[in-house]
């Protein structure tokens, strides 16, 4: 199956299958895949500079495909490029607001439907987290900026929550990196016990994750997600940056009545599920999220776990999610 | 004793702990008796069943108090919910309930002991005595893996409590003298770490070898070497960075030598890296680049040519073009090939035809750079034919960066390359043809001017109003007056200020004008402009 992608995807660059292996020597004559990202306020508010570029080689090394890795910066719609490119890809989080002139909104309208993808990343964004841009979680909804902004555009369509078989997360990779992608013995512990059975079972079962999206003319035309940036970007010895620690949930046989009555001066938040209903996330301002009370009425507490095979594990599963994006978005 | 009155012993010996832990904690913080709180409790949960069905919460005391009992429990899992719920109450009392729970027989109360102490340092409560942090760090040596790596990922954390400098009062020959006390490692903690260097975990050598800067310690150098022959390549990564102050150590350069063919691509561009910073202090190291520059990838052996050349080798043709067909080969600039672009200046004079091909490279980005670079080393406005076709490159950035390195350094411009600027469909292209009106003949200007005064893009308009009051075409002042009324403010002040600059015709025009169209947009910085000048009017 990657075979045939790759094949694919090299035919759709106009770029021999052998692009991008470590010894190859020819160049070619056709213009490279150019992925744009807009950028407003003049670049000041960038979080991840190193992402996009990283994720697009990753791309070339690893399914063969043209993606020139230097994005085009755009910094309206209303840039006559925008047409030239299939792609365009946002961090709702770099933007400085989401105040866009009518021009711009028919622009992006049209592009849209001439079969432009627009990947917003951070497009959504759980309440609690508020201007804390670092943190990733799966909540099942658009943020509401990008909901009304989307509201002008196609008043007539809403997202909704890609389904967990969505073709989208299995494009190229799929399944959970194992230990020969992540580089490791067969023997070596991927992650803390209790955060493996967390993240496959919970976190990102069979390699998805929370997105939604809106069709337009019957296509998958623009997907939102939690940031996944932050897992994108590599030094230039192939070491992951920066370091991701992860938020899982855990529980204990008394939790459900511990946790009910445990000292708590805070807020709590609602946060949107996968099947529609709500989390309530027991806060403390200044601090990362306590517990979570589910509708089941279980309770469970977060706990954070950081180091390298955590790091490690986050950027792997964050690239391969992103390269199955936007090689969707390529063949689709 | 068998294992299993082993464990009773070591629980009952933990509760022991915990008891002294608690009583001390509690009789500190003036808490209620542990008997009554515990009531209490029970009270909040009856409370709860007899009235609205809100639950009571406890206070942090409380919640304090249940989990220290918690710990004491014979069950495992309570143990472990309480550790894991201690670490929301960053707090000295419950980071002081978790140091305890370091003991606990089990490794699952351990690893969530030492995660809620992660989240109580990540929360600002830092524990500096030096004796509860040489116990969090003691655990280094640990049997359960997790809680090896937990405490080698703590050690920036860890690093103010363990290494406390002083003073010290001696008595040498009975006389009192006071000196400073270095902040170092106890004996033992030290032992533990040169053994953790090399644990069966490669995450606990990887953050090992990271944090012993911070630890004041000195690596023994057979730990240096065998770190560089690790089997794991992220260990060998941050054991190379760490090479810089180990590169004069026998055996060093040879086994950074070895990598040097190391199967891994990162790691051979963290050997090129480090052997670069190396190669200043101790030139033996450009024999590592050397081995690079026939590395199979082209990127790194590049990058090693381009060292090399700032180092002072010089390349043969060969190399050089090994470096062209680098570039030429990239779908644009990544961080390898940006820092080759970057260094081909230290090629000298071969640099100049590697930048000529590259400015028909397909990235954009990379073709504007190489143009750049190309009219500069070639001081390319002497000549339109080798800039010319950089002003017909379809991407905006490269004719912007071309033009940006031949403005205001063009001296002269024939009737044809003049011609391809003004049919050029970039605005860009346009006004900078408009600009040129300033170098070329003025019968050319007279031949071609019309068709920039005709251009739909307003600057380019702009900029020929500018130019031919500048060279005083003839005909220009007509050109100027009917100007003023242009839609364009540009347009407008272009032309106010051409008239202006002639006291004989165009003043008096300009004066005209104001008193004819009072209301115009133009008129009122006319007016000022004229009376600045002493008209009125």
């Amino acid at each position: 199956m990657k075979k045939y992608i790759c094949i694919l995807l090299g035919l759709i660059s106009g770029v021999s299958a052998v692009v991008g292996s470590d010894e190859w020597s020819g160049s070619s004559d056709l213009a490279s895949i150019r992925v744009m990202q807009l950028r407003r306020d003049g670049g000041n508010r960038i979080r991840y500079p190193d992402a996009l570029p990283s994720l697009l080689e990753l791309m070339n090394e690893q399914a063969r495909v043209g993606f020139d890795p230097d994005p085009l910066f755009i910094d309206t719609l209303t840039d006559g490029r925008l047409f030239d490119n299939p792609i365009l890809y946002l961090n709702c989080d770099e933007l400085p607001n989401f105040d866009f002139s009518p021009e711009e909104n028919e622009a992006l309208r049209r592009y849209l439907k001439l079969g432009g993808f627009l990947y917003l990343d951070a497009g959504i964004k759980a309440s609690f987290l508020g201007a804390d841009m670092g943190h990733s979680y799966a909540a099942w909804e658009e943020r509401p900026e990008v909901r009304e902004w989307f509201a002008q555009l196609f008043p007539e369509s809403l997202f909704s929550p890609l389904p967990r078989n969505h073709e989208i997360f299995r494009t190229f990779y799929k399944g959970l990196p194992d230990n020969e992608y992540l580089r490791l013995e067969e023997n070596q512990k991927r992650l803390p016990d209790t955060v493996l059975t967390f993240v496959e079972q919970e976190k990102w079962p069979q390699a998805t994750y929370s997105f939604v999206g809106m069709k337009v003319n019957g296509r998958l035309a623009c997907v939102a997600s939690p940031i996944c940036a932050m897992g994108w970007g590599r030094d230039e010895f192939g070491s992951w940056v920066p370091p991701i620690s992860f938020r899982i949930r855990e529980s204990a046989e008394d939790f459900d009545e511990t946790l009910k009555l445990a000292s708590f001066q805070g807020k709590t938040y609602e946060v949107t599920r996968e099947d529609g209903l709500k989390d309530i996330i027991y806060t403390i301002p200044g601090k990362r999220p306590l517990w979570v009370r589910e509708p089941t009425e279980r309770w469970r507490i977060f706990k954070y776990y950081s180091g390298e095979e955590i790091s490690d594990y986050a950027h792997s599963f964050y690239a391969r999610l992103g390269m199955n994006v936007f090689l969707y978005a390529l063949l689709n | 004793m068998d294992l299993a009155k082993k464990r009773r012993f070591k629980v009952k010996d933990c509760r022991v702990v915990y008891c002294l832990l608690a009583l001390s904690i509690f009789s500190k913080g003036g808490a209620q008796p542990t008997q009554t709180v515990a009531e209490e409790f029970l009270k909040v949960e009856s409370n709860q069943s007899i009235s609205s069905g809100v639950p009571v919460r406890t206070s942090i005391d409380q919640t304090l108090e249940i989990a220290s009992q918690k710990l004491l429990s014979g069950e495992e899992s309570e143990r472990v919910a309480a550790a894991k719920l201690l670490g929301k109450y960053s707090l000295r009392n419950s980071s002081l309930l978790l140091i305890g729970a370091l003991d606990d027989p089990s490794p699952l109360v351990r690893r969530a002991a030492l995660v809620s102490l992660v989240e109580h340092y990540n929360n600002g409560q830092i524990i500096y005595e030096a004796a509860l942090v040489e116990k969090i760090y003691a655990r280094l040596g640990d049997s359960d893996v997790e809680v090896r790596r937990e405490v080698s990922a703590l050690i920036p954390r860890l690093v103010p409590g363990l290494l406390q400098s002083g003073m010290e009062k001696l008595e040498i020959n009975g006389r009192v003298v006071y000196g400073s006390r270095h902040g170092k490692l106890r004996p033992d903690l030290d032992k533990l770490t040169q053994d953790a260097l090399l644990d069966s975990d490669s995450i606990v050598r990887q953050n090992l070898l990271r944090n012993h800067f911070s630890l004041r310690l000195q690596i023994h150098p057979a730990t240096m070497v065998a770190l560089l022959e690790d089997k794991d390549s992220r260990v060998l990564l941050v054991a190379l960075d760490q090479v810089r102050i180990y590169g004069r150590i026998p055996g060093i350069f040879e086994q950074v030598k070895k990598l040097a063919i190391h199967p891994e691509l990162g790691v051979r561009a963290k050997v090129l890296q480090v052997s670069r910073n190396l190669s200043r202090s101790y030139p033996l190291y450009r024999d590592v680049l050397r081995v690079l520059l026939n590395d199979g990838n082209r990127g790194l052996a590049a990058q090693s040519a381009v060292e090399l050349a700032r180092l002072g080798d010089s390349l043969s043709a060969k190399t050089v073009r090994m470096i062209s067909a680098y570039l030429l080969s990239v779908q644009g600039l990544d961080e390898f090939s940006e820092k080759v672009f970057n260094g081909l200046s230290a090629l000298g004079p071969n640099s100049t035809e590697v930048y000529r091909e590259l400015t028909e490279h397909p990235s954009g980005r990379l073709r504007a750079v190489a143009w750049q670079n190309y009219l500069t080393q070639t001081k390319g406005w002497k000549d339109a034919k080798i800039w010319l076709p950089a002003t017909k490159d379809r991407d905006s950035e490269v004719r912007q960066l071309a033009l940006g390195a031949i403005r205001g350094r063009v001296e002269q411009l024939g009737e044809d390359d003049l011609n391809s600027l003004i049919e050029s469909r970039y605005k860009d292209v346009r006004a900078f043809a408009a600009e040129c009106l300033l170098v070329v003949e003025l019968k050319i200007v007279e031949n071609m001017f019309l068709e920039l005064l005709i251009d739909e893009d307003g600057l380019v308009r702009t900029t020929t109003l500018r130019v031919l009051a500048k060279r005083r075409v003839s005909g220009w002042m007509k050109v100027h007056i009917r100007s003023l009324l242009d839609p364009n403010y540009a347009i407008q002040r272009a032309a106010m200020d051409g008239l202006l600059s002639e006291s004989k015709v165009g003043v008096p025009a300009l004066l005209d004008f104001v008193r004819a169209h009072p209301t115009e947009s133009i008129s009122s910085l006319a007016r000022q402009e004229l009376q600045r000048l002493g008209y009125r009017p």
